[in-house]
């Protein structure tokens, strides 16, 4: 009997073609913004999740800051303007030179004027503050660290600093990532594998070595060999890393790379965000040994940050306390978080997001479905006669009612079905355009067999619901008037 | 047997209380042509909406085969119009998005007919009211006199024991009229208790039975043998 009333419905929706349309696609619009929002929000969860699981959930990043990059002065010609050659500059980047007390050398006037380092020597400020002036905080010693808290398996040290890199003709600020050999050696997955595309990897402590990033090599035409400048002291190029994949999520432009933008605003913190963009994303960086960085540069200071790998089966809490004392122990400064705490806060906070775009695309399902009910309680006014007709021949209450929420059921599962599609696409759309602005790179929206069924039956019984009113106001219809009815 | 017994039905439009049928008791048999007159507002449709159990009678009991039709349930009712009663309206009452063959099948569907049984059944008995070569046509594309036969394929299809017609050639030109009438007195010739309700005088002279009501009240109740006197 269902079979004959949903025949009887889907010939209804077809004979009522445009009103069916413009219903279906109230809920249509409903169904697509929230299986796009669930699926996008799903995948940014798993991708960031993905992340931290490959660095391992039995790290514990102890961060501190060091001496910090303050203000400092640099002689001898760092001229941004002048060494690009033209070739590179944004408003931005002048405006931080030139606020930060540049000594004419670098204006929007002068860009492209074809200064030279060499030509430049004057004297200038940068914008994060004085690097040399102020001492270093204590930085831990993983060694000793090693033997305060045997829960610990083992620990490096990598420090980030911004530096005054020149290499060629181009010149500019560049991230410069300073990991420990022993750093190196036991978490090279926490630096994307850090593998090495081109040349070798570090092969000596007391010389100036740089391993490059790719996306800094490929902008700055740095080649295996070259020689740039750091910090004015000269570094032979050893490697180039090998891409993280990230290259299609993030547009960096050569000025980003080189001012060193969106890691300025990280250094304030020197928490967690530095840590994490800075472990994840290796494309953008210089590599200098720690063992080099600390005898060589004038800063020999940065943001640090020492990670450590608790041993199977050790506690993480436990092992936090330790470490706390430890840190106590050997009068230093940092304090200790693990991954895992950093995954619960980070999936936290994405949670609440997703439920908040969630509720917000559930706000258009139900307009939807308002617009559902409007359509049936107009359609039961307009086939008043045809109730008439069905009960004269024999129609239950219950299968006019029936028919009516098969109907309305249908419209809101067709809608759901066009919905899903939809959202489907416009969720793969979106997670190429959203993957760069998330920083976590390409990924894949998830779109479950739960959503997928959730939204089948959720709308078809959205689509019932909204017509229930109506159809119980058509079965309750008095068959003698409903006959009468023009 | 059809029996009205003291039947009253009164509606109330607002603080208006209209009388339809005051005291109304009759008798009507199966295999009689009966037909019911009388003026606008005298009672005659409301009289054939309580045989065919469209409407429940505000006193007084309508009984049918032993059943009274006013007690039953909704859903009872529902299901007696469906086996046993077919409607013939003026307006003929054809679902319009749905073709001659599918508002002929629509009773049996309702009843969980399987579609092709239903389907055969429908062309049958389009083809008893010549319209075999119509039924894939909406209402709108047959002409009143097909509409008409199509409605009354579709008051057939469930072979029930009353037909019940209300003006049924009150639309129609007077040769296909004649031909709906002379059709629905076949029906008569058998077991079926058929009942039409009209104006039209004509169709008196083909009356087993002729009822001839005036504001709700029997006036008139004649068998053939008084008629055709």
């Amino acid at each position: 009997m269902k079979l004959n009333l949903l025949r009887l419905a889907l010939k209804n929706i077809r004979s009522r073609r445009t009103r069916s349309w413009l219903t279906i696609l109230g809920v249509l619009v409903g169904v697509t913004a929230v299986v796009a929002l669930l699926s996008i929000g799903s995948g940014v969860q798993q991708a960031v999740l993905q992340q931290f699981e490959d660095i391992g959930y039995d790290i514990i990043l102890i961060t501190s800051r060091g001496g910090g990059i303050g203000e400092r002065s640099v002689e001898g010609g760092f001229m941004p303007g002048a060494a690009m050659g033209g070739r590179f500059g944004t408003p931005g980047a002048t405006e931080r030179s030139t606020t930060s007390g540049t000594s004419g050398t670098f204006s929007p006037e002068n860009l492209g004027s074809g200064t030279t380092t060499e030509e430049s020597n004057e004297e200038m400020t940068f914008p994060f503050g004085e690097m040399g002036e102020r001492p270093a905080e204590a930085t831990l010693d993983t060694e000793l660290l090693l033997t305060q808290v045997p829960q610990l398996l083992e620990a490096g040290t990598l420090g980030t600093q911004i530096q005054p890199v020149v290499a060629g003709t181009t010149s500019g600020f560049l991230r410069v990532s300073t990991p420990s050999l022993d750093f190196l050696e036991a978490f090279p997955s926490v630096l994307g594998g850090f593998a090495i595309s081109d040349g070798t990897t570090f092969t000596t402590t007391t010389e100036n070595q740089v391993v490059v990033g790719a996306r800094s090599a490929d902008l700055l035409d740095i080649h295996v060999g070259d020689e740039i400048e750091i910090d004015d002291l000269p570094f032979t190029v050893v490697g180039i890393l090998a891409s993280s994949g990230q290259d299609d999520a993030e547009e960096d432009t050569e000025e980003s790379v080189l001012s060193g933008q969106g890691l300025t605003q990280n250094l304030g913190t020197g928490g967690t965000d530095l840590v994490v963009s800075g472990l994840t994303n290796t494309d953008d960086s210089l590599f200098v040994l720690k063992e080099r960085a600390d005898a060589v540069f004038t800063a020999g200071a940065g943001t640090f940050v020492t990670i450590t790998r608790v041993a199977p089966g050790e506690s993480i809490t436990e092992t936090m306390d330790a470490i706390n004392v430890a840190i106590g122990l050997q009068d230093a400064s940092g304090a200790p978080i693990s991954i895992q705490e950093v995954a619960d806060e980070i999936q936290g906070t994405l949670s609440l997001i997703e439920t908040v775009l969630a509720s917000i695309a559930a706000v258009a399902l139900i307009v939807g479905g308002v617009g559902l009910m409007n359509t049936m309680y107009t359609a039961v006014l307009e086939r008043t006669r045809e109730i008439g007709i069905l009960k004269s021949v024999g129609a239950r209450d219950g299968q006019v009612m029936t028919l009516f929420l098969i109907d309305s059921g249908l419209m809101g599962l067709i809608g759901g079905i066009l919905g899903l599609t939809l959202g489907s696409l416009l969720s793969l759309f979106g997670t190429r355009l959203l993957g760069p602005g998330l920083g976590v790179g390409s990924f894949s929206p998830v779109l479950g067999a739960g959503l997928i069924a959730g939204v089948l039956v959720s709308s078809f019984l959205l689509g019932a619901l909204s017509g229930a009113w109506p159809a119980w106001r058509a079965s309750r219809l008095n068959p003698v008037e409903a006959l009468a009815a023009e | 047997m059809l029996a009205f017994e003291n039947v009253h039905k009164t509606y109330r439009m607002g603080e208006t209380q209209v009388d339809a049928l005051r005291g109304v008791s009759l008798g009507l048999l199966p295999g009689r042509f009966s037909v019911i007159m009388g003026p606008s507002g005298s009672g005659k449709s409301t009289l054939m909406h309580l045989a065919g159990s469209l409407d429940v009678p505000t006193s007084g009991t309508v009984v049918y085969r032993g059943v009274d039709l006013s007690e039953l349930t909704p859903r009872a009712r529902a299901d007696f119009r469906s086996s046993d009663v077919g409607f013939v309206f003026q307006k003929y009452n054809l679902v319009a998005n749905l073709t001659a063959i599918e508002n002929v099948t629509l009773p049996l569907l309702l009843r969980n007919v399987p579609t092709k049984v239903a389907q055969s059944r429908a062309s049958e008995a389009l083809a008893m009211v010549g319209l075999e070569d119509r039924m894939m046509h909406r209402p709108s594309k047959l002409s009143g006199g097909e509409q008409q036969r199509v409605a009354i394929a579709r008051a057939l299809i469930n072979h029930p024991s009353m037909l019940l017609a209300d003006e049924p050639t009150g639309n129609l030109d007077t040769t296909t009229g004649e031909r709906i009438l002379r059709l629905l007195h076949g029906f008569a010739e058998g077991e079926k208790l058929v009942l039409v309700v009209t104006h039209n005088p004509e169709i008196a002279d083909l009356a087993d039975c002729l009822v001839v009501l005036r504001d709700g009240i029997v006036e008139v109740e004649q068998t053939r043998e008084v008629v055709l006197r």
